[in-house]
Parts: C-alpha cells; sequence; structure tokens
C-alpha cells in the first residue's frame, strides 16, 4: 500500500502540472476566441476606422445591431422598436425610415422612397438588427455618401459623395474614357470558371455598370463593345483612338494553372518590363527617330492611373493588389494611358463566386469610377500635392 | 551485204526492235515515278524530334537540366531538375530541352504548357536568338487570363535561358511556322522576348 502510494505520489507531481498547464492552455485560446469575435468595420474615405461592431450570422447573412448607424453613421440617430408590432422606426439625417421585422420593404418619409432589401431586418436575442445590405444600399439615400463593403475582410467605407465632385473640373467633365470589356462574341470567350461562368460576359456587365454609374458623375464613358460581339484588337484600338479617349482600362477576368491564384491584377503595357522586347527603339527613318504616338509615349501617366486604380480597388481586395509591367497586345496602339484590370481569377473557387454577384460588380463600378475621378481631377490640377501634371505624352522609360 | 539487209527487213527484227524500245521507256517511266515519290516523302515527312544526329550509336551520358514548372504552393515557376541525355550540338539540345518541357508531368507542379503541345522546330539564328515552332495547341489550348499566359511564355524563357545562358539572349514563339501575336489575348509575341 506504501509503496503504492509512494508510486502515485512520484508521479502525481507531473500529471498535477500538466493538468493546470492544459487548463491554462484552454483558457487563453476560449478567451482570445471571445476577444476575436467576428466584427465587421467601418472606415472613412481615408481609411480611418469609424467604428468596429460585433455582427451575427443568419443564413449567412450578416446582421449588425441597430445601434451601428449612431456609431458609424450618425450619432444624431434616434431609434424605437415596437416588440410587439416588430415594427422599427429610424430617424436620421432628417428622414423617418419605417421597417418591420421579417419584411424586406424599407419605407422613408411616410413612401415618399420605397426600397426592397435582398434579406430582412430579424429581431435576434430580443433585439432588432440590420442587413448587411441595409447599410449597402440604404446609407446612400439617406445623405451624400458612397458606400463600399468587402465582404472578405468584413470592412465598410462610407466616404461623402462631394468628396468626389469636389475635383471634377469642366476639363474632366470633356473627357472621354475609353472601357473596353475584353473578348466577346461566339468565336473568343475568353477565360472561363468551373461553374460555367465565362470572361467575356462578366468583363461586360462590369463594363455596363461603370457606364451606368458614370451618368450620376457627369463623367463620359465609351465602351468599345457594349454588346456580346467579337471586335479585333485593331477595332478596339480604333475605337479608342476615333473617341479622342483620355483614358483606356481594359476589362479582363484571370486564369491560372493553379486554383490557389487569386484577386486583382493591374497590368501596364511596357516593352521593357518582364519579359521584355528585344529592343524598344522607335522606327526610325533616316537618321531621325519617328516619335509615332503609341502606348509607349504614355508609360509615365499610365503607372499613375494604376497607382490610383490600385489605392481604390485595395479596398475590395483581400491581399495588396501588385502592378505588373509587360508588352501587353491589347494596349500597345492605344494613344493614351491605359491599363489592363483582372478582376479576378476565374479558376478560383472564391473569385468566381464574387464575380458573378452583381453587388461585388456594382461595387467594383463604384471604385473604378472614384479612380478615374481622382486621376482626372489630378492630372486637371497639377498644383496640388498629389497631382500629376503631366497631360501630354512624355518619357518613355 | 544482203544478210545484213534480209535481217534488217525481217519480221523477227521488227518485234524484237519494238520490244526493246518499249522496255525501255518503260524502264525510264518507272524510275521518273520512284525519284518522284522519294521527293514527295521527304517533303510530306514530319520533323522527327529529336532530330538524330549522325553519330546517334553512341548514346550521349546523362545529364542534369533544369526544367521550370508551375510550384502550385509559391504560385512561382520553380526550377525542377531532370536528367537528360543530351547530344553537344546547340539546336539538338535545344529541342531535347523544350520537348522534356513540353511533355514533363510531376505530381507536385502544374505545367503551364497546354496539353498536346508539340515542338516542331527549333533554330538558333546568328544574334543568339532561338525560334521555337510550336503545334497550335499552345494557343488553341490555352486556358487563357493573362497570368496563365505569362506562366506559359515565362516557364519557355526561364527553361531555355538556364540552359543556355551564353548561346541564347531572346526567344520568338511561332505557331504552326507562323508569327502570332498572342497565346490568349494578353501578352505580345510580335517581337522576340527576354528576362
Amino acid at each position: 500500500m506504501t509503496k503504492t502510494r509512494n508510486n502515485f505520489n512520484m508521479w502525481f507531481p507531473p500529471f498535477k502540472s500538466l493538468s493546470i498547464f492544459l487548463f491554462i492552455l484552454i483558457l487563453i485560446s476560449v478567451t482570445h476566441g471571445i476577444a476575436q469575435a467576428p466584427t465587421v468595420r467601418f472606415v472613412d474615405g481615408e481609411g480611418e476606422t469609424l467604428a468596429e461592431v460585433e455582427f451575427k450570422l443568419h443564413q449567412e447573412i450578416v446582421y449588425l445591431p441597430v445601434e451601428t448607424l449612431k456609431t458609424a453613421f450618425d450619432p444624431e440617430m434616434t431609434h424605437e422598436y415596437h416588440r410587439p408590432r416588430k415594427q422599427l422606426i429610424l430617424k436620421t439625417k432628417g428622414k423617418e425610415l419605417r421597417l418591420r421585422m421579417g419584411n424586406t420593404t424599407v419605407n422613408i418619409d411616410s413612401g415618399k422612397q420605397t426600397f426592397t432589401l435582398p434579406a430582412p431586418p430579424l429581431a435576434i436575442e430580443g433585439q432588432p438588427m440590420l442587413p448587411i445590405h441595409f447599410f449597402r444600399k440604404i446609407l446612400a439615400h439617406l445623405d451624400d455618401v458612397e458606400v463600399l463593403y468587402n465582404p472578405n475582410l468584413q470592412r465598410i467605407r462610407i466616404m461623402p459623395k462631394t468628396a468626389w465632385a469636389l475635383d471634377v473640373s469642366d476639363d474632366t467633365r470633356e473627357w472621354t474614357i475609353i472601357i473596353d470589356p475584353g473578348h466577346g462574341g461566339e468565336g473568343d470567350l475568353g477565360c472561363k470558371s468551373q461553374n460555367g461562368l465565362h470572361e467575356k460576359d462578366i468583363v461586360l456587365a462590369a463594363a455596363k455598370e461603370i457606364k451606368k454609374l458614370s451618368e450620376q458623375h457627369q463623367l463620359s464613358i465609351h465602351l468599345t463593345r457594349d454588346q456580346d460581339t467579337e471586335k479585333t484588337l485593331i477595332q478596339r484600338v480604333q475605337t479608342a483612338n476615333r473617341e479622342q479617349g483620355r483614358l483606356f482600362l481594359s476589362l479582363h477576368c484571370n486564369a491560372s494553372f493553379s486554383p490557389n491564384h487569386k484577386g486583382m491584377r493591374l497590368y501596364i503595357n511596357n516593352p521593357n518590363g518582364q519579359p521584355r522586347f528585344r529592343t524598344s527603339e522607335m522606327p526610325r527613318f533616316g537618321k531621325k527617330r519617328l516619335n509615332i504616338l503609341n502606348q509607349a509615349n504614355y508609360l509615365k501617366q499610365s503607372k499613375n492611373f494604376a497607382n490610383v486604380l490600385q489605392k481604390e480597388l485595395n479596398f475590395l481586395a483581400e491581399n495588396p493588389i501588385v502592378i505588373t509591367e509587360f508588352p501587353i497586345i491589347t494596349l500597345s496602339d492605344v494613344s493614351m494611358p491605359a491599363v489592363l484590370l483582372e478582376l479576378g481569377y476565374l479558376s478560383n473557387i472564391d473569385d468566381a463566386k464574387q464575380l458573378s454577384n452583381p453587388d461585388h460588380i456594382s461595387e467594383l463600378a463604384v471604385a473604378i469610377i472614384r479612380a478615374i475621378q481622382i486621376y482626372s481631377a489630378s492630372v486637371n490640377q497639377p498644383s496640388k500635392s498629389n497631382g500629376f501634371s503631366e497631360r501630354k505624352p512624355s518619357d518613355t522609360n | 551485204m544482203n544478210l545484213l539487209r534480209k535481217i534488217l527487213h525481217s519480221r523477227l527484227f521488227m518485234v524484237w526492235g519494238i520490244t526493246l524500245v518499249v522496255i525501255i521507256i518503260g524502264l525510264a517511266i518507272t524510275l521518273v515515278l520512284i525519284a518522284h515519290s522519294k521527293r514527295t516523302r521527304i517533303l510530306d515527312a514530319p520533323p522527327k524530334l529529336p532530330d538524330t544526329p549522325n553519330t546517334t550509336d553512341i548514346l550521349p551520358p546523362p545529364e542534369q537540366v533544369n526544367i521550370f514548372l508551375l510550384n502550385p504552393t509559391s504560385l512561382e515557376i520553380t526550377p525542377v531538375q531532370v536528367e537528360l541525355r543530351l547530344y553537344s550540338e546547340p539546336t539538338e539540345r535545344l529541342k531535347q530541352i523544350v520537348s522534356a518541357l513540353v511533355q514533363e508531368t510531376l505530381p507536385n507542379y502544374r505545367n503551364p504548357i497546354p496539353r498536346g503541345t508539340l515542338l516542331n522546330e527549333a533554330y538558333i539564328d546568328s544574334q543568339k536568338t532561338a525560334y521555337l515552332d510550336f503545334s497550335h495547341h499552345l494557343a488553341d489550348g490555352h486556358i487563357g487570363g493573362t497570368t496563365a499566359e505569362l506562366l506559359t511564355v515565362s516557364a519557355i524563357l526561364k527553361t531555355i535561358f538556364d540552359a543556355f545562358p551564353n548561346e541564347i539572349i531572346h526567344v520568338q514563339i511561332l505557331i504552326d511556322g507562323k508569327e502570332k501575336k498572342t497565346l490568349a489575348g494578353h501578352l505580345n509575341l510580335s517581337q522576340p522576348l527576354r528576362f
């Protein structure tokens, strides 16, 4: 018996220490889990945090408490919730909104405006909660704001519309922006996803969305194709040059041999990129170098435009967007600053799912329009600190 | 004299004479046809890869060569060592190495060359530019997308520049013997490329 107890005493202390260690480990992981509860972060136009709010998931839809409006949008906001009638009345920005739990209709100022949400507000654990769609769709109708949502990072950017329009001069309004939806027709489908999405259809939808949005922002957008038709590279370039475009944005969807490649990519035509051409010299006529106006003349401007696009689109991206330079056939003969934007990988399941979502396409369009506005405003106002003062074709390297 | 005249006018001489002429014409036609058929066969013959040099009786010793494939984890084009018996003549070596790249399938890597692609011919000019003539599968069988197109061309260029650091500076990709502006609508292939 004594021998057994001795044995136990000999073995117990290590077990005791181990148990305490495991208990502490479990406690840390549980508390860490609580601390890492899922949140939606609201940021302003500069990326500064306005509020960070815990959300609840219901049928894979993000729901936020009503008080979020107060912290992230309008500190003056008040609300009343009539539990028996399941009715929610919100007073914000001088407007009254009426919603009913389980009902997708949003009534503003006694029927002056009515919207239908994709998901209804719900009472979760006795508290009225608003679906994420409310923030994405309704806020812009309550105040002069644009709302961008990144579902990957659960981030919402709320920025005043006035911040956009402020710099838009008459010069910019006279600009024609060329949007080139890549591929098209039955002979050129582009790449495709596993579930049968075609690149030509996604980029056309995105181009049309940009055009629709541009009308609200007094921008003149011209599409190289507005239907599912096949266009040669020469036809696209001719259209862009004939319309005297000031910017050229070619829209594409990416593909890779690995399903792990994902995210957006930006490309600039550079004969000295990676890979590079044998020679990037201009053709000569006798001893004179022929200064043909093509994309090589607009390299610096194209880089500037790509940088602005990168900054604006990064908000919607999971990882920072990379800009790559190489000889691009689509852009080589365009006589204006030009960028090729790959909206995502159709060979990646997550990207393909996102690109089939009209909400995501419309958010991409908002970011692209904003980038065009920022770039054109900077070009027209070279005195600004971030201004790009080049309006004429310049350096070639 | 009379005997000679008799022989010349005899029916037997006529028959043998005509038979001889017919045999000669027949032989001539047969020779012409044989020569023509040989030439046609040479023209129609598919290119042999690798083109066996005269010294084929002795197999060259195996060498370690880097083939560049896509690593699906790092998402980079990375070198993979393979053992090949390479001839010493640069053009033959080029054909062997590019053919090995086109056909290579390794379990942990992705080959960014579309399936079914063949190297038709390869040639290195005096300016150290390698001309690679691939079958139409390289363009027609391509999955599209800028990344995929860059991966395909990068794998070819990196494999060549690694194996021929001094002999080749640029690479021009051809499809079925012709220049093609692009494989899938993005990368400009109208000029020889380098890194």
